[in-house]
């Protein structure tokens, strides 16, 4: 497979990060000569353990995502009876959750929870970062920072879904759905916590803003809670739960965010940067992506009619 | 066996709980015994005028004689009713035991007069659109199974007040009042509802007051749409009592059962609503209250006349998030079809979600 110079760059600085020695590099070179041009072919014909094969989330970004998990369903389902209560599923879900007086308690108790989440994962993607840059490790393009490469990912991707182009876009570890999903997740925690606190204590609030403000503030936040609940609800329902639960190859269950690996033919399809840097820092990747390059004939070098003829005599 | 069948209704009646008997002796049950007595008012509205000797006996009137309340009749049979009952009429049959003076409605009856619901009897026009004491207060029966006073303290009693029933009501009506029941919120919400959630009766008012050029609450028009909306409204309609009601911001709270009945206009200086004094209502609950915190609005509304602000933020927000479902959705519907079309499976079946035939000739090899 012949490299694009963006590619080329990310295995480059893989390589160099990782003090790949020349023995190696000879090898990864050669291996990524083996692949075939047609990414596409390429995914197709790996195989991939449905509970995952490569690494992509430490422990602690599966219990943040745990405990946002289960704190952000359980306070939508004793939030939104309040927020929505003359529908009619509002009061059967709030008797289901323990009443008003319990559901309250939920509530609050479990907002402090998911502030906690929070907190834990900014401050955890801190302390990595710093580590990172401290190490000389730390690469933009591989992190949650959106750049302009997104956007063009998102045209190329956008193309290819709709039949103009026959590849997806080579994208990195996180691809610009995922940005946009965890941009607009932070977004709208940040709002849930803020208007959250203009409830519980709304004097604070009235005290720190200037006259005349405040009382729009407090509007706006009342407006802001069970709208954004309501929003994010239906982009995890709808959209989330589809991409994860619904969606062509991920039917039942991506296990990722259980088991913190990611399945092969994912990796190459959808974070293929991310994929090159997996065959420098993982030997049992290279070893694996060898042997089956071979038994599948897919190398482009493979003269197939040599082979057929040689088979036939 | 027939004859043990008879036993029964004995026996209810022997252990029945007769309530106290009822004294007629102004000789009203000649006529009102009778469950016809009645008639069909001018609004073709079924009127009984029959009176239960037993239910009566069951209520918190049950000593109070006929003739002190319907103090108008003077002979039987009786003349044309006009007014009926007047509560802050006098009883001369039961003294209050304060004062020594005949007991009365009177004093809760002025102070109810000089409040904004303040009415006559016999009103006509938009005054009858007021509540009169009836519209809120019933003739609540005495419920015997409420709370049977603890035998040791019915025992002291009788060693000096001989009469055990005497003591038995005495404590049920003391302590009834020391266990401070009243409405719950739900209930005062609802009452209150009843009149300001009329929608002709509401129109009626400010119809007036435009063409008196009086000014009417800010509020008024949309008073329990608005609370029930708020965040005070919702959790008190699932039960919670310690959220606001109408009468813990519209009422005095230095004595709650007097000022109940002496609800002020906002405009009025006394009114715990009114401009100055309301950092202090708030204060009742949120402490640390200031000015700033009440100008927040406790009857929240996204009407359009009523607050332009929250209604335009409400629409602007709708619209958002309805576009951002859309195009998530739209991505997700595009790429589906994308991946589809490439031969995508939905299942990972043998280790490759790729096993499908595509059109563009680059299948998985088999």
């Amino acid at each position: 497979m012949k490299l694009s110079a963006e590619a080329k760059n990310v295995l480059e600085t893989s390589m160099r990060l990782n003090k790949t020695d020349d023995k190696e590099r000879a090898e990864i070179e050669q291996l990524i000569d083996n692949i075939p041009d047609d990414r596409v072919l390429f995914y197709k014909n790996v195989v991939s353990n449905p509970i995952g094969d490569l690494p992509r989330y430490s422990i602690h970004i599966r219990i943040q995502h745990m405990l946002i998990f289960v704190t952000f369903l359980t306070l939508a389902f004793t939030g939104l009876p309040i927020a929505f209560i003359d529908q009619i599923w509002a009061q059967p879900l709030n008797d289901m959750v323990g009443g008003i007086d319990i559901s309250r308690v939920i509530h609050r108790t479990l907002a402090s929870v998911m502030i906690f989440a929070m907190l834990y994962h900014v401050f955890y993607l801190m302390w990595i970062a710093v580590r990172d840059v401290a190490r000389g490790r730390f690469e933009l393009q591989r992190s949650i920072i959106p750049t302009f490469k997104d956007v063009r990912d998102f045209k190329l991707d956008m193309q290819y879904s709709t039949g103009r182009r026959d590849q997806r876009p080579e994208m990195d570890k996180f691809m610009y759905k995922q940005k946009i999903h965890y941009f607009a997740a932070a977004f709208g925690n940040l709002v849930m916590i803020i208007s959250g606190s203009s409830f519980i204590f709304p004097e604070f609030w009235a005290t720190i803003l200037p006259q005349g403000s405040a009382s729009y503030f407090q509007e706006m936040m009342r407006l802001s809670h069970p709208h954004e609940a309501l929003l994010a609800l239906l982009v995890i329902a709808f959209w989330h739960w589809y991409n994860v639960h619904l969606a062509p190859g991920r039917f039942p269950m991506q296990w990722t965010f259980l088991t913190g690996k990611i399945t092969r033919e994912h990796q190459i399809e959808e974070h293929f940067l991310e994929y090159l840097r997996n065959l420098v820092e993982l030997p049992e990747e290279r070893e694996y992506l060898n042997e089956l390059l071979d038994a599948r004939e897919l190398s482009p070098s493979t003269d197939k009619t040599l082979k057929t003829a040689e088979d036939s005599i | 066996m027939k004859k043990y069948i008879l036993i029964i209704p004995l026996l209810i009646l022997l252990f029945s709980n007769p309530v106290s008997a009822f004294e007629d002796e102004t000789g009203c049950l000649l006529c009102h015994k009778y469950p016809k007595m009645g008639r069909i008012t001018e609004q073709g509205i079924k009127r009984s005028y029959q009176v239960i000797p037993g239910m009566f006996g069951s209520t918190v009137h049950r000593n109070v004689p006929c003739t002190d309340c319907h103090n108008y009749i003077k002979q039987l049979p009786h003349q044309e009713i006009k007014e009926g009952v007047r509560c802050d009429s006098e009883c001369h049959s039961i003294k209050n035991p304060a004062t020594g003076k005949n007991f009365s409605h009177k004093p809760i009856y002025n102070t109810f007069k000089a409040s904004i619901h303040g009415r006559d009897k016999i009103e006509t026009g938009l005054d009858a659109d007021k509540p009169y004491c009836i519209s809120c207060h019933t003739n609540p029966i005495f419920n015997p199974d409420e709370e049977k006073p603890p035998k040791r303290i019915i025992d002291r009693c009788v060693v000096c007040h001989e009469d055990r029933k005497f003591v038995t009501n005495w404590y049920k009506h003391t302590s009834r009042r020391i266990r401070d029941v009243k409405r719950s919120p739900s209930e005062i919400v609802e009452l209150c509802s009843n009149c300001h959630s009329d929608k002709a009766l509401i129109e009626r008012h400010v119809e007036a007051a435009k063409k008196e050029g009086r000014e009417l609450g800010k509020k008024y028009p949309i008073a329990v749409e608005s609370y029930d909306e708020s965040f005070h409204g919702k959790v008190t309609r699932y039960g919670f009592t310690k959220a606001a009601n109408c009468l813990d911001c519209h009422a005095k709270q230095d004595n709650y059962y007097m000022n109940v009945h002496d609800i002020r206009s906002s405009r009025d200086p006394e009114s715990p609503v009114h401009e100055n004094n309301k950092v202090d209502t708030c204060r009742h609950c949120h402490i640390h209250a200031d000015e700033k915190y009440a100008q927040f609005d406790p009857h929240p509304t996204s009407k359009k006349e009523a607050n332009a602000f929250r209604y335009y933020a409400n629409i602007i927000y709708g619209w958002v998030g309805d576009i951002v479902i859309a195009l998530l959705i739209g991505m997700a519907v595009l790429e589906t079809i994308g991946r589809r079309r490439d031969g995508a499976g939905w299942i990972l079946h043998k280790g490759s979600s790729w096993w499908r035939k595509s059109p563009r000739n680059r299948d998985r090899i088999e």
